[in-house]
């Protein structure tokens, strides 16, 4: 079930997965008639603004609550005005909303990964742009990027920041003697010294696709840096063909011939939690993941993550690569846009409730207590007698630092390229597609931006 | 079945009116849900639409694409190897199991209940569960063949190319054979043991009884139970969504599979319509053909006389 947007909704929690799955089939059959459901009315009562606003949850999560009593502190300072949240699953969310504003009937506020699904809507003409305001900036810059097309802004962030990065198991690598390699060369001696001692030295989820194309997103920044990626999502001709990716997806090949990914690598699901216990069993060392792995490990073996064995490391830097190694890969952040449906009022008390709320610092310390890193400035101070501070001062450091935060490909490009993407880079990963052949069926597709 | 129907014509002339009149609600629905939206499809397969806004005139460029498309012709071969397998397996596994359990014996009611166990499960949660029971380094196979000491059983299941397939065709059986069984089951009880008798006394021997009576007489269930298969995997999409998406790379995604990919993840509703389309008309003529060519169309009793 791993498509793009399971990245995000796999930061919460997961055991509703056999739930989830179940949701999808009754949502494909009930898709016909979802764009009817009427819960979208945009009338305004009488003496105040009713607003709707569609999140994506995959169940019961901290982050609801942070949510609904920030709704209801905005009800309470702005008298007659009321939100009415709907929360969505994950995968049935995509459809929901494409049917929504293809039938005119959005949420006057609706959740987005920005990206490429986002500006198809605003070239269809369904979101509000916010022009600049000034309270952006608020926010760290490196996490509007995706929100921002044209020089407008077009939404602003309601969830944490979910940068990548490597996790490892610390004592497999006490027990060799190894430290985090910093250059990509060292991690493929890490891999080989790992090999011969028994582990399958990463573990990779890559049943789901987006968790291999991590390493594609990372190798072509730190080789060719953030442009070359800019070049692609910009439509450039031949963009694909870049040397940068070429080399970056033959070195993920080289992994792959040395044995890197444990068996059946191809088919298991991250959301099962099979990937995680590879870790934290001692089966295998490495994980590339998003930063919600922290959370998860957590909650599937606490003392693992308690006792400090969960390593963080950047991506290593290439040698003779022209990226910054502190470059991040990633999801800036999730958001919420404004329908261009929306009446004048409505975009008012909406603006207000972004500006009022979402940007404030006391949203940020909720956030922070839900056990997720806000993208607002200044969070640093936030993060103490947090259970997980270390990794979460670690993670807004990053964040803070990092000249360019790449959001995640697959939110990046049109949704009509973003398949094709996953399913050729999974057959690059099994050597059963060349660097060359992705390169040129990417480049050949009809961009739909 | 038994019973040949009296033709419209001989209860007089004043029925007709009152037969329409009684159709027309399952008629109304008809239309409404099956056909206007088989029609949209094919509207909608002229044209290039995101979801979003207006669609635009493509004429027949969407079909154009198909025919070329690779990936297309990837999903048609391997829906047509889940369609001739599925066939294969299931039908001489169902009339085994069903003939077995059409005896009145204690002991097979008792095993009846137990295979249709599989039948009781929600398919997301038989997808879920084989997943776990197939991982390659947690599941139950690989602590089976552990324990067992059996090689074999360690295998790729769900990640090798040339096995992912055969997975899935045999977890699909595993699926629907007991309906079939369970229809098998029913169809032999309903062969007159007069039958039997007669061809015993004819000194038939039970392998003779077996081709010449029974295979016979379960002609119809045979048509039934072939059309739902083949109708069924044709379209079949739960299992393989969840258990693989597709993969590993394109080899075990299925043509309802690509369809849905193409309307729900790429957007491009008019290219999945032509995919719909394609389904449609291939499940709907497979499904025609079925009912001419054996016969089950024209309801004649195959016990003419015995009774």
């Amino acid at each position: 079930m791993g498509r793009s947007g399971d990245r995000a909704g796999s930061r919460r929690r997961l055991t509703l997965a056999a739930v989830a799955t179940m949701t999808v089939t009754v949502a494909l059959a009930a898709c016909g008639s979802a764009a009817g459901s009427g819960k979208a009315s945009t009338t305004a009562k009488a003496g105040g603004t009713n607003l709707t606003m569609w999140l994506v949850t995959t169940g019961p999560s901290p982050a609801n609550t942070v949510v609904n009593q920030a709704v209801s502190s905005f009800e309470k300072s702005h008298p007659g005005d009321t939100i009415t949240v709907d929360y969505i699953e994950n995968q049935s969310y995509k459809q929901k909303i494409q049917l929504a504003m293809g039938a005119g009937n959005p949420p006057t506020i609706f959740w987005t990964w920005g990206g490429g699904p986002l500006k198809q809507f605003i070239n269809a003409g369904d979101v509000a742009s916010l022009g600049n305001p000034a309270w952006a900036s608020d926010f760290l810059p490196s996490s509007l990027g995706a929100v921002t097309f044209n020089g407008q802004l077009y939404g602003v962030p309601i969830e944490g920041t979910q940068p990548v990065f490597f996790f490892y198991n610390k004592t497999i690598f006490s027990k060799l003697g190894l430290t985090f390699p910093t250059t990509w060369s060292g991690l493929l001696s890490a891999v080989s010294t790992l090999k011969s001692h028994g582990y399958a030295p990463i573990s990779l989820a890559n049943g789901d696709q987006w968790p291999g194309l991590m390493y594609l997103e990372y190798l072509t920044d730190r080789i060719g840096g953030p442009g070359v990626f800019q070049a692609i999502e910009l439509g450039k001709t031949g963009a694909w063909s870049n040397p940068a990716i070429i080399k970056a997806l033959t070195d993920i090949q080289q992994l792959t011939r040395a044995g890197a990914f444990q068996n059946g690598y191809d088919s298991l699901h991250y959301s099962g939690g099979g990937s995680d216990a590879l870790v934290y069993s001692g089966k295998a060392a490495i994980q590339l993941m998003g930063d919600w792995d922290v959370s998860q490990m957590l909650g599937l073996n606490k003392s693992f993550v308690t006792s400090g064995n969960l390593g963080l490391a950047p991506f290593p830097a290439v040698a003779g690569g022209t990226g910054d190694p502190a470059d991040l890969a990633g999801n800036t952040a999730s958001y919420v846009a404004i329908s261009s449906k929306a009446s004048t009022s409505q975009k008012t008390a909406a603006e207000a409730f972004m500006q009022d709320v979402l940007a404030s610092s006391s949203y940020a310390k909720a956030i922070v207590s839900a056990g997720e890193v806000p993208v607002i400035k200044g969070a640093t101070d936030l993060f103490a007698g947090q259970q997980l501070a270390s990794y979460d001062q670690a993670i807004y450091t990053s964040v803070q630092q990092a000249p360019s935060f790449q959001y995640s490909w697959d939110q990046a490009v049109p949704p009509q390229e973003a398949t094709p993407m996953l399913a050729d880079l999974a057959q690059v990963f099994e050597l059963t597609m060349t660097p060359q052949k992705f390169a040129a069926t990417m480049d050949s597709q009809p961009s739909g931006a | 079945m038994r019973r040949r129907p009296a033709s419209p014509g001989q209860a007089g002339q004043g029925r007709g009116l009152a037969d329409l009149a009684g159709l027309a609600p399952a008629m109304a629905l008809f239309g409404v849900f099956i056909v206007v939206p088989m029609l949209g499809a094919i509207a909608l397969s002229l044209f290039r639409w995101n979801g979003l806004g207006t669609p635009h005139w493509a004429g027949a460029a969407n079909w154009i694409q198909f025919a070329h498309d690779p990936l297309a012709r990837q999903a048609l071969t391997v829906t047509a190897k889940v369609v001739v397998l599925s066939w294969v397996v299931q039908t001489p596994v169902s009339i085994a199991l069903g003939l077995f359990i059409a005896g009145r014996q204690r002991y097979r009611s008792v095993y009846a209940a137990l295979y249709v166990l599989p039948l009781l499960l929600s398919t997301a949660g038989i997808a879920l569960m084989w997943e776990a029971l197939l991982d390659p380094n947690f599941g139950g196979l690989v602590a089976l063949s552990r324990s067992l000491n059996l090689g074999f059983l360690r295998q790729n299941w769900l990640g090798n190319p040339a096995l992912t397939l055969y997975v899935i065709i045999g977890l699909i059986a595993w699926q629907f054979i007991p309906f079939h069984t369970l229809l098998y089951q029913m169809g032999r009880r309903q062969i007159p043991d007069v039958l039997y008798e007669a061809a015993r006394l004819d000194g038939a021997s039970p392998a003779q009884l077996f081709w010449r009576v029974t295979l016979p007489q379960l002609r119809y269930t045979i048509v039934t139970s072939s059309t739902l298969i083949i109708v069924g995997s044709l379209t079949y999409f739960d299992i393989v969504y969840i258990m693989t998406n597709g993969g590993p790379g394109y080899t075990t995604r299925v043509l309802s599979l690509d369809m849905y990919q193409a309307a729900f993840q790429q957007n491009e509703f008019g290219y999945a319509s032509v995919l719909a389309v394609v389904l449609g008309v291939v499940g709907v003529g497979i499904a025609l053909g079925l009912v001419r060519f054996s016969g089950f169309g024209s309801m004649a009793s195959q016990q003419e006389g015995a009774a």
